[in-house]
């Protein structure tokens, strides 16, 4: 489903944000990219979201080189990929059946599937009694509820989120997990950069270890490190 | 595309407008200004135009001959006339024609040219020439100038020479200013959709994300630009339009001696000066709102 192979990405100033990655990434399956800060997940994930090129090497998602896209194909390769961000990004003036419907608008999507669709998707999140409401009027785990319905409504077959618990609070942290776990098991293949160590190591999925650049660690069923 | 996609786009063009309402105005009235530059140097332009056709028709030149030219003299010298550049008819007006000619225009007062016959009609045998465009009347003059057996030649030159002046310059100018103004227009136009982009950058992020493609995303920037431009256009047309009808009846009203030139009518004029003037504004917004896009908007 996601393959890079030898993958390097350098800035223009000369900074080194991946370098010689190759990591492949089956349908279904449930990824944790660890590191610290500057250890390159930012540069992977913009690269799974050709936010970036790589400047040598291949980004394959959906059997796709990504950087063999033109412009105008971008669009039709984001469709196969949710995003779900640490700072929610929604927008502040659309309640939450609103902001959710915006994703699917703007693909144009048939009105009847947004009506069909939406309240489907924010039952499952746990925010169908809260469709009309906006969000400053959420908390912060609804919020990002919300944000996750917006991912996951156009059914993308990819899940990409970007520390999507780092401005919750541990339980409601807990919250979001279980269900990225039950988007998991229905199919969706997620990945996520996290910070996040007590996550991690509950979770017990794959995790790929990011250091200066390069993949240090890749284990099947383990913890956010070895002492771990 | 779909009929919701559509109404989509044109709430999302609005409410960008609605929400930059300063800013918004200010374009409308930047485009405003260009069009009645437009509309105005249009009016006085083609009025200018169809006072120099009205010339062209009217006027022509008189020719009179000297009073001893023989029949066949004559007809020798409007075959000669006739071959001059830019000379379309030569027509032959002898004393008598030219003495009806007089009665009938005095109407009532005819008799004071009673006792004149072909005996002693003291008017000359003369040619009315006509030619093909106005501003070729001096070339002709040359010509006629140059040639024997003419007494005197009568001509509006210099009214014509005057009014193609005035045409030539104010053409020019109005083009100018219009280019100015065009300009400045486009430029607040682009400012306006900077503005617009900047207030919308997390939508246009997640729309990016959720993968709209590059057009849906630009679109409503140009919609709001169009919006701009047919606004800022309609509205001086329209004003100008009653405004137009008024100055042409108080030209009128007010100095009668010019009745014998003709105005052009407010319904000649703007049934080519409002669709252009729309589609200019229109276009003034397209390419501010593109412009803008093009530098301000990374999709």
């Amino acid at each position: 489903m996601i393959h890079l192979n030898n993958v390097t990405k350098t800035y223009p100033n000369g900074s080194v944000g991946v370098e010689g990655i190759n990591l492949h990434i089956q349908k279904g399956e449930f990824v944790f990219i660890v590191g610290s800060s500057g250890s390159g997940k930012s540069t992977l994930i913009k690269l799974l979201l050709k936010e970036l090129d790589p400047t040598s090497g291949d980004v394959m998602i959906n059997m796709v080189k990504t950087n063999e896209l033109n412009r105008s194909q971008v669009p039709y390769l984001r469709r196969n990929l949710g995003v779900v961000f640490q700072d929610f990004r929604l927008l502040p003036n659309k309640t939450v059946y609103e902001n959710v419907a915006f994703a699917m608008r703007v693909i144009e999507a048939p009105s009847r599937t947004i009506r069909r669709n939406v309240p489907a998707v924010l039952s499952l999140v746990g925010l169908g009694q809260k469709s009309r409401s906006y969000p400053n009027e959420l908390s912060g785990g609804e919020q990002q509820r919300t944000a996750l319905a917006r991912a996951i409504v156009n059914n993308p077959p990819i899940l990409i989120c970007d520390e999507p618990t780092g401005n919750l609070d541990p339980e409601t942290a807990r919250g979001i997990m279980q269900l990225l776990d039950d988007i998991n098991k229905r199919g969706t293949t997620i990945v996520m950069a996290t910070h996040a160590r007590e996550i991690v190591d509950e979770m017990q999925k794959r995790v790929v270890t990011l250091q200066d650049g390069h993949i240090v660690r890749d284990v099947e069923k383990g913890g956010y490190s070895d002492e771990a | 595309m779909r009929p919701s996609t559509i109404k989509y786009l044109l709430r999302e063009g609005l409410s960008g407008l609605r929400k930059n309402l300063l800013m918004t105005m200010a374009s409308v009235v930047a485009v405003a200004a260009c069009i009645s530059i437009l509309s105005f140097s249009y009016c006085v332009g083609s009025n200018l135009r169809h006072m120099l056709h009205q010339m062209e028709d009217s006027i022509g030149i008189s020719v009179f001959l000297n009073g001893d030219l023989s029949g066949e003299e004559i007809e020798t010298m409007k075959t000669e006339i006739g071959k001059i550049d830019h000379v379309v008819d030569v027509e032959y007006i002898s004393p008598r024609d030219a003495l009806d000619a007089l009665k009938k225009e005095w109407g009532a007062d005819e008799d004071i040219f009673e006792g004149l016959d072909d005996s002693n009609n003291p008017l000359s045998h003369s040619f009315q020439v006509s030619l093909d465009t106005i501003e070729n009347q001096s070339s002709v003059l040359r010509v006629l100038q140059g040639m024997d057996g003419i007494d005197s030649i009568r001509h509006g030159q210099t009214e014509t020479e005057f009014l193609l002046k005035v045409n030539r310059v104010f053409r020019v100018s109005s083009i100018l200013v219009m280019l100015i103004l065009g300009v400045i227009s486009v430029m607040i136009i682009m400012n306006t959709i900077r503005i617009s982009v900047a207030n919308r950058r997390v939508e246009i992020n997640i729309m990016k994300y959720v993968g709209a493609t590059d057009w849906f995303i630009r679109l409503p920037f140009v919609i709001e630009g169009v919006i701009i431009g047919l606004i800022g256009a309609i509205i001086p047309l329209l004003l100008g339009m009653p405004i137009y009808a008024k100055i042409i009846s108080a030209i009128y009203a007010y100095i009668p001696v010019i009745k014998f030139v003709q105005f052009r009518l407010m319904g000649e004029v703007f049934r080519f000066l409002l669709p252009f003037g729309v589609v200019f504004g229109g276009a003034l917004g397209v390419i501010g709102s593109v412009t803008s896009i093009r530098k301000h908007l990374r999709v």
